[in-house]
């Protein structure tokens, strides 16, 4: 009986409300004039969260473990120096400051968040906004030290395979997929009003 | 005071008790020590990899995002789990002087967890893990795990509730806990991120999971063994029964809170975190309790580990627990968490708890448990001499140099301005101490696993005293320890 109550108390207040009440994701419009510049109409926008085939890209991001490198989580400046790393909370510089740390509905279209377990590499969360570029994302995973000599990425040659024509390489649909993952992580969608009211 | 001198009835009621567990325990501990040195080996390759990226790249089953997923299944469900599951029914049976039903039933249970392992590992390796740290294998694999795992441990609860004529002993207060809990935190984490869709809280549950599997489960059958094995060899009770009651209810009370801290600051509401943070901190008094209880039985008599290799190991495995507690404590303050968080500190903090604290106690039991089954001895006192001192300091080397690559990774990255790859260059010294750790590790795991094997095949000494680490003749101490142990 006391062993049941020591752990069902943590495990009903810690874990079943906190999931249950997570599981049930609302969406939050934004009021007028407050429309973000890229279009969304709603906060989280699941289809600005989503790239080509990015679902299938973040099963190889797992498979390939790199959550065990990269994280996926931008903490407020109390928590860590992450708001200041160039690029790491999201775009910057412009008319408008879209850096921010990151919220559990920046996650609504994985199954479970790779939030990650070290920084071997850097953060991932926003790196759709600092490489834009298709192929330099290829180049990133084909030819890492190409990029940066000293940088701790190891070469993910296995996902790309010789080209029909014989000359050079091409992505398998496993690098396609994700390239499409890596480029569809944007997590500094503007907040909503009524998003920032309800917190 | 010495503990009374069992009767030959009691002697032979012993001998028949380790007669039923000789198959299904040998068996546990020598798969999981196989286990031990496999997880050993991806430990070093995961870690070469690491400090050299360009190693086997045209190989996708040598990347470090396989290897250290590997690595950490194999060592916590192929070794870990498995030696504690053979831990807990000897001790079980001992304590409640019971014998080990069912054994052909465990070893054919065992078979189906050694598969399902083997199965999961071979599944990361292939590309198909979750990158959910212990979480890793394929979404279908937990009942597999969950379906073996009750069939051993199930005779853990019919042994406990055998009549008898005084209460629980303090052991068997913390078997019971580990039993009942880890299929609890099992199903929870594996139900929640198998089931139901709630990104963070996965993420977060997962942590929780962990936690609670170290805290829950790996701590509860340590501590258990070293309130057996050190008032057994120091032949005196427990200091104090009430304080070990008290440091089993604080952790009771205090464990399922903890494991959210690793994502501080992290998408959450703050709340969850900051508790878990607490509680984390809190539960160092149960295990500075723990730790001071233990130390105060073996007060007067603290000789005794230098000819008790069950004692040494057993002792170095709380100390390490102390320190782990005391440094998950400090990790988990913001003060010092906002540096350490995703720093290898993580992974330092995984091996302290697993090699540091939970092997080195489990090695201490397989000391004194395996002559007892085989009715053979240790073949060489050498051989368990090298083992402990290899293991100490290849341990404390890596967790140290772990550690300290974390506070330097942290100092580094509150460098925004500078380009990332610093603190990657800044870690190579530390990585490289811990590939050297590593092989020390290997060659330490690979000593221990040929001494098992040895005696799992009968090839054990023919001793009528048990090993000892030093014998002195004549030496008081010697004649204590030899007495203690028998």
């Amino acid at each position: 009986m006391g062993l049941g109550i020591c752990f069902g108390l943590p495990w009903l207040i810690l874990v079943v409300v906190p999931y249950l009440s997570a599981a049930k994701v609302g969406t939050f419009a934004y009021s007028e004039g407050d429309h973000p510049e890229d279009g969304q109409k709603v906060y989280p926008d699941p289809v600005s969260q989503r790239y080509g085939s990015s679902d299938y890209g973040r099963q190889v991001y797992a498979a390939e473990g790199c959550a065990y490198c990269h994280t996926q989580v931008i903490r407020p400046t109390y928590a860590g120096p992450d708001m200041w790393i160039p690029g790491w909370a999201g775009r910057e510089g412009g008319k408008e400051n879209f850096a921010r740390e990151t919220q559990p509905e920046d996650y609504v279209t994985e199954p479970v968040a790779l939030l990650g377990y070290q920084r071997i590499g850097p953060d991932l969360s926003n790196v759709g906004h600092r490489i834009t570029d298709r192929e330099e994302m290829h180049r990133h995973l084909r030819d890492p030290r190409e990029l940066e000599l000293e940088g701790g990425m190891p070469s993910f040659r296995h996902l790309y395979r010789r080209s029909l024509t014989g000359e050079g390489v091409e992505p398998t649909s496993r690098a396609d997929a994700l390239v499409d993952y890596l480029l569809s992580l944007k997590k500094d969608q503007p907040l909503p009003a009524a998003y920032l009211s309800r917190n | 005071m010495t503990a009374p001198i069992p009767t030959p009835e009691e002697m032979q009621e012993r001998a028949e008790i380790d007669r039923s567990a000789r198959y299904p325990v040998m068996f546990l501990f020598t798969s999981a020590a196989t286990w031990l040195l496999v997880s050993s080996v991806l430990g070093l390759l995961s870690t070469l990899k690491l400090r050299f990226p360009s190693l086997w790249e045209a190989c996708p089953f040598m990347g470090y995002g396989r290897l250290y997923p590997m690595f950490l299944n194999a060592l916590v469900y192929g070794w870990a789990i498995q030696a504690g599951i053979g831990v807990m029914l000897w001790l079980m049976a001992r304590l409640s002087r019971s014998r080990i039903q069912h054994p052909t039933l465990i070893v054919v249970a065992a078979c189906i967890w050694n598969g399902g392992v083997a199965l999961g590992v071979i599944s990361v390796w292939l590309g198909a893990g979750r990158s959910l740290p212990l979480m890793d294998f394929p979404g279908w694999f937990w009942p597999i795990l969950a379906l073996s795992y009750s069939l051993m441990v199930v005779w853990v609860f019919s042994m406990a509730g055998k009549k008898r004529s005084q209460g629980f002993y303090v052991s068997e207060l913390f078997l019971i806990g580990a039993a009942v809990w880890f299929p609890w935190v099992y199903l929870t984490a594996n139900l929640f991120i198998n089931k139901y869709a709630a990104p963070v809280m996965g993420a977060g549950v997962d942590a929780w999971y962990v936690s609670n599997l170290i805290y829950f489960w790996m701590a509860p059958v340590g501590i258990a063994v070293a309130y057996f094995i050190v008032p057994k060899i120091s032949a005196r009770p427990v200091y104090s029964y009430p304080l070990a009651q008290f440091s089993f209810w604080a952790m009771a009370a205090l464990a399922g809170w903890t494991g959210f801290s690793r994502f501080m600051g992290g998408p959450f509401p703050a709340w969850i975190p900051s508790i878990s943070g607490t509680a984390t901190i809190l539960i160092l008094i149960a295990i500075l309790t723990t730790v001071s209880n233990l130390l105060r039985t073996l007060k007067g008599c603290t000789k005794l580990w230098e000819y008790s290799p069950s004692l040494r190991f057993t002792v170095f495995g709380m100390l390490m627990l102390a320190i782990y507690g005391f440094l998950n404590a400090i990790g988990s303050t913001f003060e010092f968490g906002k540096n350490l968080q995703f720093s290898h500190f993580v992974a330092g903090m995984d091996v302290l708890a697993l090699l540091g604290f939970f092997s080195m106690t489990m090695f201490g039991a397989f000391y004194f448990i395996v002559p007892r089954i085989t009715g053979t001895e240790w073949v060489s006192a050498k051989g368990i001499r090298a083992h402990f001192w290899l293991s100490t300091y290849a341990v404390s080397t890596l967790v140290l140099f772990a550690l300290l690559s974390g506070f330097a990774q942290g100092e580094d990255l509150k460098e925004w301005d500078r380009a990332f790859s610093v603190s990657y260059v800044n870690s190579t010294p530390y990585t490289l101490g811990r590939c050297f750790a590593w092989v020390v590790i290997v060659y330490a795991n690979f000593v221990f696993f040929r001494q098992l094997a040895q005696m799992f095949c009968g090839r054990g000494r023919k001793s009528a005293g048990p090993t000892l680490l030093h014998v002195e003749p004549g030496s008081v101490d010697s004649a204590r320890a030899i007495e203690g142990i028998q």
